[in-house]
């Protein structure tokens, strides 16, 4: 046998190792997520289990509640600052007081979390610049 | 002065395709005078780009608001150094710096190698400028830097920059990112100039050795900053998150990485020709692709610019048609590079090389499919998934893990075939100090650490070792023989074979990196809310929270927390993590406080200042973070010595 052979042997059991690592961890919740907009969501029933909804907050919703350590808002599916109205928001409860940067009225912002009774309890909110920036500057490669 | 730019690039575009179809004219039929005309288009189209790029400097240094470009990339209220940086704030300006670099790059080559490598030339001139006339045909025609504003829309100020960029790593870190993006078009040019001529001796190969080595050192070198601002810019926390745009970085890298270790093989045993061409096809190709991805908003990234589609589309079809080219002319001479030597054994420099090159493309298959996924999965299943870092770590994890064994084992076996005697002298001290390690580490941590922590630490014990060995013993070879005391055998080492003390050194910063990474296995995090007066107590540390106060108004506003930091009641610092408003842009950012040791550094982040006067603060404790800038500069002087004009292939020409 050729040591060329040999060596692509060695190879070829390496990677199957590693697809069957890397395939055995791909049911973690956290490795694997997507997310619907929230018309989507609302579509598909009220689904239980762990899900990334996508949306922008409507505006005047944002409360704090230091004491309580959450944060409550509503998540709408229609960018406010394009007409998009309130009336099917979503309720979402977020169990931390840290919130990024960019969470504010009209922002765009993807809940992870899980529908609880009245309310969806977020584990992480991220969000993004609504503003003119989004078509603009960011010249970072 | 703009004028003068708008009008430079048109005749840039010009002079590039004349060259070009030069270029290819003088390979095909040899001719030696169109070569020159190939050769002075280069340096025209270098000199006509530099002119553009003045003209840009210019209109930003003036506050020249008639440019749609400048209006929304800077602001009257803006530094010099910050506006002149936000010539690459934006899209039109990164590809003229892109085209710049080019054709800075090319002229460089160009007159390098004009002597040495004549037959090749012209082929370099033809695909330097073709690259260079696609970036000129968007600058041109679809994102024109110099677009002038509608008379009624010119203000008397700008929009501004994302206060995210108005940061000094900011100003050198895309440029030095773009130093290596662009820089392996060189080796690409020599590559397929090689096969284009069927001149596939060594000429090439020490122009392409060298002409790699260069963006390869900027590239790390941008890498390694980007992962500085992310730490003390965006405040999470965190130096890596494996964004698309981190990862469109990486990949080109791990591809020339593998690329400088394999052309070690063809450069000793003539073996490994054509996968040595393929990976320099796919460095470039990466680079552009890579490119695309950010740039076209096909992935989502915090980065991305949200484009009109087909300046996507054009892009893409750029990315295939190159790498096509490329390919398809490899493919045409694929029986011109066969090699009639064969690895001899397993247990041989050779084949860890080998195996090290399989380990690179793997993790660059991990990192491609990763940030790919969303696309993958929108075909599939019309759903968009995204893999976040816990699917990269995981894969890539064991991967990095047997790289790093390699880096240690790789020096310790001869080529050819190694002896069970020359294993035993070679191993035995290294392995000591990995083992040696890692009993001390498992003895002192206990059930604290994980494994990463554990068999990173002990690895790197392990190159340590591997480097210090070779290092002695060659040292002790040369005092033995005579006249020299260490020191000067030490200079003679370097300056002799710089590739491999060079080398050695390299891995050495890797080593202190991956001492530093490890650390992140004791990372520890904490949200507080907190009143004046209140104290936070983490691991021996406490943090008082004297005062909130407005910043005062400049270029942004916003609130500034002092914290006072004590370690078992020794005063350390006064933390002072910001809020700011930048109000122009609209735009808050958290800018974080860090206090830095060797052990490791203390981060925090004013998240909230409540509406009922409380301060709601986020507190990591990182440990030996600091290792990552120290083996990063580590890294850095060891590719400098790599770098260094050494005499024989000063007389190559290369």
């Amino acid at each position: 046998m050729s040591k060329g052979i040999q060596i692509a042997i060695g190879a070829l059991l390496v990677a199957t190792l590693l697809g069957w690592y890397a395939s055995s961890n791909l049911e973690e919740p956290a490795s694997f997520v997507y997310y619907q907009t929230l018309d989507e969501f609302h579509a598909a029933g009220a689904v239980s289990g762990p899900a990334r909804v996508h949306g922008y907050v409507a505006p005047g919703s944002i409360e704090r509640d230091v004491p309580a350590r959450v944060v409550r808002f509503r998540v709408q599916n229609d960018p406010p600052h394009a007409g998009g109205s309130a009336a099917n928001a979503l309720p979402v409860v977020y169990a931390s007081l840290e919130t990024p940067d960019l969470f504010k009225d009209g922002a765009e912002v993807v809940v992870e979390g899980e529908l609880g009774p009245g309310a969806f309890h977020a584990t992480n909110v991220l969000a993004k610049c609504p503003s003119k920036f989004e078509s603009k500057a960011r010249g970072l490669l | 002065m703009s004028d003068l730019g708008s009008l430079a690039l048109l005749l840039a575009l010009a002079v590039a395709a004349l060259g070009a179809g030069a270029g290819a004219f003088a390979g095909w039929r040899e001719r030696a005078d169109w070569s020159r005309v190939a050769q002075r288009c280069v340096l025209l189209v270098f000199a006509l780009a530099s002119l553009a790029m003045l003209a840009l400097f210019h209109a930003f240094a003036t506050h020249d608001y008639s440019l749609e470009y400048v209006a929304s990339h800077s602001a009257r209220s803006m530094a010099l150094q910050f506006r002149l940086a936000a010539l690459w704030g934006g899209q039109a300006g990164s590809l003229l710096l892109w085209l710049w670099m080019l054709t800075a790059y090319g002229a460089a080559a160009v007159g390098a190698s004009r002597r040495t490598s004549a037959r090749l030339v012209p082929w370099v001139c033809t695909m330097l400028l073709a690259n260079a006339a696609f970036f000129l045909v968007l600058l041109n025609f679809v994102t024109n830097p110099f677009e002038r504003l509608a008379p009624g829309d010119v203000l008397s100020d700008g929009n501004g920059l994302n206060p995210l960029l108005q940061h000094p790593v900011m100003m050198i870190h895309p440029l030095m990112l773009y130093t290596g993006f662009v820089g392996f078009v060189v080796p690409f040019s020599f590559a397929f100039a090689a096969m284009a001529t069927g001149e596939l001796g060594s000429a090439w190969l020490r122009a392409t050795r060298r002409w790699t080595l260069v963006p390869w050192f900027f590239l790390s070198i941008g890498i390694l900053l980007g992962g500085r601002w992310a730490y003390e810019v965006l405040g999470w926390g965190g130096y890596w998150a494996w964004d698309p745009v981190e990862n469109a970085s990486f990949m080109p890298w791990l591809a020339a990485t593998a690329y400088l270790h394999s052309v070690m093989i063809q450069e000793k045993r003539d073996m490994l020709k054509t996968w040595n061409l393929v990976l320099i096809g796919l460095t470039y190709s990466l680079c552009l692709f890579g490119t695309f991805l950010t740039r076209s908003g096909v992935v989502q990234s915090v980065h991305s610019f949200t484009n009109s589609g087909w300046f996507g589309y054009i892009f893409l079809a750029y990315v295939f048609a190159a790498a096509g080219l490329y390919f398809s002319v490899l493919l045409f001479r694929r029986k011109a590079l066969r090699t009639e030597n064969r690895l001899e054994s397993v247990l041989s420099r050779e084949s860890s090389f080998v195996l090290n090159n399989w380990a690179f493309m793997s993790v660059l298959g991990v990192v491609f499919c990763g940030t790919l996924f969303p696309v993958f999965s929108e075909w599939a299943s019309g759903k968009q998934i995204m893999l976040g870092p816990v699917y990269f770590n995981r894969v890539s994890g064991p991967i990095f893990l047997f790289l790093l064994l390699l880096t240690g084992v790789g020096p310790l076996i001869a080529w050819r075939r190694a002896s069970p005697t020359s294993l035993r002298r070679q191993f035995l001290w290294p392995l000591a100090a990995g083992l040696g390690t890692a009993a001390a580490l498992a003895l002192v941590l206990g059930g604290r650490a994980g494994f990463y922590s554990l068999a990173l630490w002990s690895l790197g014990a392990f190159v340590t070792g591997t480097v210090v060995q070779e290092y002695v013993r060659a040292i002790r070879v040369r005092t033995r023989k005579g006249d020299e005391n260490a020191f000067q055998a030490l200079g003679a080492l370097l300056g002799r074979n710089p590739q491999r003390y060079g080398g050695y050194i390299v891995h050495l910063g890797v080593v202190l990196i991956v001492i530093g990474i490890g650390g992140a296995g004791f990372n520890e995090e904490r949200l507080e809310n907190v009143r004046v007066g209140e104290t936070i107590r983490m691991n021996g540390y406490r943090l008082e929270y004297l005062t909130a106060r407005p910043l005062p108004q400049q270029h942004y506003g916003g609130a500034v927390a002092r914290l006072a930091l004590f370690e078992d009641d020794r005063p350390l610092a006064v933390m002072a993590p910001e809020k700011r408003m930048y109000w122009l842009e609209q735009q808050p950012a958290s800018i974080p406080s860090i206090h830095s040791t060797l052990r490791e550094d203390l981060y925090v982040i004013l998240t909230s200042l409540e509406p009922d006067g409380s301060a709601t603060v986020k507190i990591y404790r990182n440990p030996l973070v600091n290792w990552i800038w120290i083996g990063g500069a580590t890294f850095v002087l060891g590719a400098v010595v790599l770098l260094w004009p050494h005499p024989t292939t000063e007389r190559a020409g290369a």
